[in-house]
């Protein structure tokens, strides 16, 4: 199933943007999934919420937001810098 | 804890996208139209391609990358119809061929010693059509013996293609299958579809296909 190979693809962004030693403070990815992507949505949530649960990652939350047309990305990544709140 | 929040807004599909332009930078160069072969398994993408390689393989260089999830069956079926390479990708498991498969793929094939490729797709009408492989046009098969609205099950690959191949129409006297009606549903959900009637068995069943294949490649080298 495709939504798999998104869901490695969405991790293997993630991982390019933090730093792999940086992959266990990742809290949530923000994704946005268009109706005419071609993705099944409780599958791909299923497949990153397996992916996200597992080292190097330590149980972060996608969120996924659909939206009209065939877009699909990652619109962002939550992360715990360590620091307490303000 | 404080939670930061750093904006990507990247595309899941960039790097494939990347490779994929990659893949058709280098086809270009050659000046090798390529085409990406889309059906559920069985409809007869290797069927049509085995008669191919025998009908012009004498008088043009084909080249073929075929992907299956398991097994290199069809490679090795459509290799003993041509004395060139057959490039087999084994997908172990994903449902589809991706570009950086593609471009490996080709890394073996003599692309300046090649007038067309082929690219046989895992059997699915839902992922291979979310992939740019690097190709100029994917070319979805619909074969008789299936469903005549598979276009309006699976709109995408339909959309996505150029051209609809109708195989097995040999059969049509065995089975409950209108061609209206699979044409109608097809150009319902993509009208500018280039519709060709093939057969595999009948003589002359795959004219179109090779006149098809002709006029790309007359238009290639016109360019």
């Amino acid at each position: 199933m495709h939504e798999m190979s998104v869901a490695l693809e969405v991790c293997r962004i993630a991982e390019e943007r933090l730093g792999r030693e940086a992959l266990p403070s990742l809290r949530a990815v923000g994704l946005e999934v268009g109706d005419d992507a071609g993705i099944e949505l409780s599958s791909l949530s299923f497949c990153l919420e397996t992916l996200l649960g597992v080292p190097p990652f330590a149980g972060a939350t996608p969120l996924i937001e659909r939206r009209a047309g065939d877009v699909l990305r990652v619109s962002y990544l939550e992360i715990d810098d360590g620091r307490p709140d303000d | 804890m404080a939670v930061r929040t750093i904006e990507v807004r990247e595309r899941v599909m960039a790097r494939n996208d990347e490779l994929a332009a990659g893949v058709r930078t280098r086809l270009a160069r050659a000046g090798v139209p390529a085409f990406n072969l889309i059906s559920s398994p069985g409809a007869g993408k290797t069927a049509l391609l085995e008669r191919t390689l025998a009908d012009l393989g004498r008088t043009l260089r084909l080249a073929v990358v075929t992907g299956d999830v398991q097994t290199q069956n069809d490679a090795d079926r459509l290799a003993r119809h041509t004395d060139r390479l057959v490039q087999a990708v084994v997908t172990n498991g994903a449902c589809h061929l991706d570009a950086l498969q593609v471009s490996t793929a080709l890394d073996a094939v003599d692309l300046d010693a090649t007038d067309l490729l082929f690219i046989e797709n895992v059997g699915n009408l839902v992922c291979p059509a979310s992939w740019d492989l690097g190709e100029d046009e994917k070319i979805a098969l619909l074969s008789v013996t299936e469903g005549e609205d598979k276009p309006v099950k699976y709109p995408k690959a339909f959309r996505q293609a150029s051209v609809l191949v109708l195989t097995k129409l040999d059969l049509i006297p065995y089975v409950p299958f209108s061609v209206e009606r699979a044409v109608r549903y097809a150009l319902a959900v993509n009208p500018d579809l280039q519709v060709l009637f093939t057969s595999t068995i009948l003589p002359e069943g795959l004219e179109e296909w090779y006149g098809f294949l002709r006029a790309r490649l007359r238009r290639r080298r016109a360019a």
